[in-house]
């Protein structure tokens, strides 16, 4: 077989040239812009590493990261958890699986800012009209405080993608070889045994999969933060992402955005790099 | 067969990358290719999504009139979509004649690309102090597109039905007792409460309410809270007060009541009697109730504490600025086009009828202007009883991000009033110290 010749490159170059000019260019001029004061306008003069050590500083930074974090550790569990759930029910006995199926998977084809809103309405108008009717104070005023707000950002999100990540659970189960599991169940496993010892195992790769689309996407959350609470009450349901977004538009600052955002998409890069690595060990080859 | 197949994936491949690379260069010569010959364009890159359609009508009037002008107008909405859109506009290369800028930041910022329009008849026109924000060492860099104003806005027949002359109202102390006297004949009125306070929009408490209470520090010039270093909040317990009040006598929680949720839920199906909002919100209110947004609504002055009779804050949202790096035809051909605008009988019709705007120029005919809150906005403007918006010149994200968030933790209980003023008096003084 003939590699690296000019016909190779030839065959390379229309993806190599999109991915150049779209990504890795901009990456690049992007990470120059942040040793540099540009506001947007004018580049303005080299500042060398004064932006990132600002960063460090950086209350609002610090915390709006701290908030993804912890909003990330538990949707990724939420996520994966109703996922796979929900697989496990779509794929199992049950009448009308193919239209559940659809239902579940539904949430997914609706845009983010839509959900957002949609969602808004239900936390502040029909939690309060409930929580009347039933007597229960905890539903009133929801959204209207950081726990509220990080609540309704998790079942918002829980909402969306479990759907999504369900489907790629059951690709997995269904391509699961019928005699091992007739197998186990000849040889008298419980169903919780068959569940741990064998579907678990095998379904190991759709867990790095799902583990690290729930995991980016979770990180990288913008636009139903924008529409659910907006950063409120105080800014303290701000994640990164809108928090950079903020920098850069409303305060003008672009090289110290663009700083943040490299910081940013090195912390995301090695937590899903990581998170692929240790999944990967946990797989087992059929 | 299979080379050929081979030579047939070689072209196909070598087509992709050409059109990858065709796709960088096409836009360049498109933009200098588009109209005929003699005709100048000039592009408008505006942000009032509101008068869209108004303003495309106007300007095929203006074209029709003036077949060698061809004008292009692009409207993206919102205030933070518009300058980043602006700002990519501009590093694309594709520059509009005619933009909008809003405050000496704006102006600052823009500086190189700001062509001096001191000269035109639409400068000569404006009303005096509309040109403050955008003037920089005798030149004119911006013409004011309208006025606005805000104030509380209260609904009269509530007022009436309570016993309260609106007049009366004009400290703290008259404001608390009317407030008082609505809210005990809450239910008879049907009120749900007497405020409604959107604690969410932190324009609204942090932006337009805050100005109230700085504008007597800064002169009313804008231009001198531009170049502050420092605020000292002389009126601090005078703002908490209305804060206090507002909040207090609000429907909770506040910290996540909004814009739609104020005007148009509550104080449009009348279960409010007043709401701290200006002119604007006409629209939205006449949406649900136009009766109500034609006759049933006033406006009044914010009352500070401490200063005896505090106008109506009113001033200038967003200028349009002309591009100095453009071709000198299409320069010119962009001042003569907003002379006309606000200077031409046609264009005067325009702008107060069909814009609904409050002229913020001089020889308009505004027994025209329809709805309330815009008369009493132009009235107080004509007599003087007006306070400026300082806000244009706070620093870049202070009022909203800073002291708007602040406040809302104030309200959480999250925060005092004192850390609050505190850290905006310190946030001031970083951002004025880079």
């Amino acid at each position: 077989m003939r590699t690296k010749d000019l016909s190779y490159w030839l065959f390379l170059a229309p993806v190599l040239l999109a991915l150049t000019l779209v990504v890795i260019v901009p990456m690049l001029l992007g990470v120059y812009y942040s040793f540099t004061s540009w506001n947007g306008i004018v580049t303005g003069e080299f500042v060398g590493l004064q932006n990132y050590i600002d960063l460090f500083k950086d209350e609002r930074f610090l915390d709006s990261l701290w908030f993804t974090t912890k909003f990330s550790i538990v949707s990724v569990i939420l996520i994966n958890i109703i996922g796979l759930s929900l697989a496990l029910l779509v794929t199992g006995r049950v009448r009308s699986s193919k239209l559940l199926r659809t239902t579940f998977f539904m949430p997914n084809l609706i845009g983010g800012l839509i959900l957002g809103f949609i969602w808004q309405f239900i936390f502040i108008k029909v939690f309060a009209s409930v929580g009347e009717i039933i007597g229960m104070e905890s539903l009133q005023g929801w959204l209207s405080t950081t726990d509220t707000g990080f609540w309704g950002l998790v079942i918002l999100m829980s909402w969306q993608m479990a759907g999504y990540i369900m489907v790629i659970y059951i690709a997995y189960l269904e391509g699961m070889p019928k005699e091992l599991l007739e197998a186990s169940e000849i040889d008298g496993a419980s169903t919780f045994q068959r569940f741990r010892y064998i579907v678990f195992p095998l379904v190991a790769p759709a867990f790095t999969v799902s583990m690290f689309l729930t995991l980016s996407n979770s990180f990288k959350l913008y636009d139903q933060n924008l529409s659910l609470t907006g950063g409120g009450p105080y800014n303290s349901t701000e994640m990164v992402a809108m928090e950079i977004f903020k920098t850069a538009f409303t305060q003008n600052a672009f090289a110290y955005a663009q700083a943040k955002a490299v910081i940013f998409f090195v912390i995301v890069a090695i937590i899903a790099l990581v998170q692929v690595y240790l999944n990967k060990r946990k797989e087992v080859e059929m | 067969m299979k080379d050929f197949k081979f030579s047939k994936g070689l072209v196909a491949s070598l087509m992709l990358s050409a059109a990858v690379l065709a796709g960088c260069s096409s836009d360049g010569e498109e933009a200098s290719g588009s109209g005929s010959e003699d005709q100048v364009t000039v592009d408008i890159f505006q942000f009032k999504v509101e008068f869209k359609d108004q303003f495309e009508d106007v300007v095929a009037l203006y074209e029709k009139e003036n077949p060698d002008v061809n004008i292009e107008i692009t409207t993206v909405g919102g205030g933070e979509d518009y300058g980043a859109a602006l700002r990519s506009r501009f590093a694309s290369g594709n520059e509009p004649a005619i933009f909008n800028i809003g405050g000496p930041q704006d102006v600052a910022d823009w500086k190189d690309n700001l062509s001096d329009l001191a000269e035109t008849k639409a400068a000569g026109a404006a009303l005096e102090g509309t040109l403050d924000g955008v003037t920089v060492e005798s030149e004119v860099l911006g013409l004011p597109y309208n006025q606005e104003g805000y104030g509380f806005i209260y609904n009269t027949r509530l007022f009436e039905e309570a016993g309260i002359d609106p007049a009366s109202i004009t400290d703290f102390a008259s404001l608390e007792e009317a407030v008082k006297t609505l809210d005990s004949k809450k239910d008879e009125l049907g009120l749900e409460s007497v405020f409604a306070f959107p604690g969410k929009e932190a324009w609204v408490t942090g932006l337009h309410l805050s100005n109230t209470f700085l504008a007597p520090e800064f002169d009313n010039n804008v231009l001198a809270a531009f170049d502050a270093k420092t605020v000292d909040f002389k009126y601090a317990d005078g703002y908490k007060k209305i804060v206090d009040l507002q909040n207090e006598y609000s429907k909770q929680p506040t910290v996540s009541l909004d814009y739609s949720q104020q005007v148009e839920e509550l104080f449009s199906l009348e279960r409010v009697a007043i709401i701290q909002q200006g002119n604007w919100a006409y629209g939205s209110i006449a949406g649900i109730d136009p009766e109500l947004a034609d006759s049933g609504v006033g406006l009044m002055p914010i009352p500070v504490e401490g200063l005896d009779n505090a106008g109506l804050p009113v001033g200038v949202p967003m200028y349009w600025g002309v591009n100095k790096q453009a071709d000198e035809d299409v320069i010119r051909e962009s001042k003569e086009f907003l002379d006309w605008l606000y200077t031409s009988d046609a264009g005067k019709t325009a702008v107060v009828e069909d814009f609904k705007f409050i002229p913020a120029y001089e020889g308009y005919d505004t027994s025209k202007i329809s709805d309330p809150m815009s008369k009493a906005i132009y009235d107080a403007s004509e007599s003087g009883n007006t306070i400026g918006w300082v806000f244009m010149g706070y620093p870049t994200g202070w009022g909203e991000d800073e002291l708007g968030a602040s406040i809302q933790k104030y309200l959480s209980d999250e925060a005092s009033w004192d850390e609050v003023i505190e850290s905006a008096k310190e946030a001031w003084k970083t951002s004025r110290a880079e």
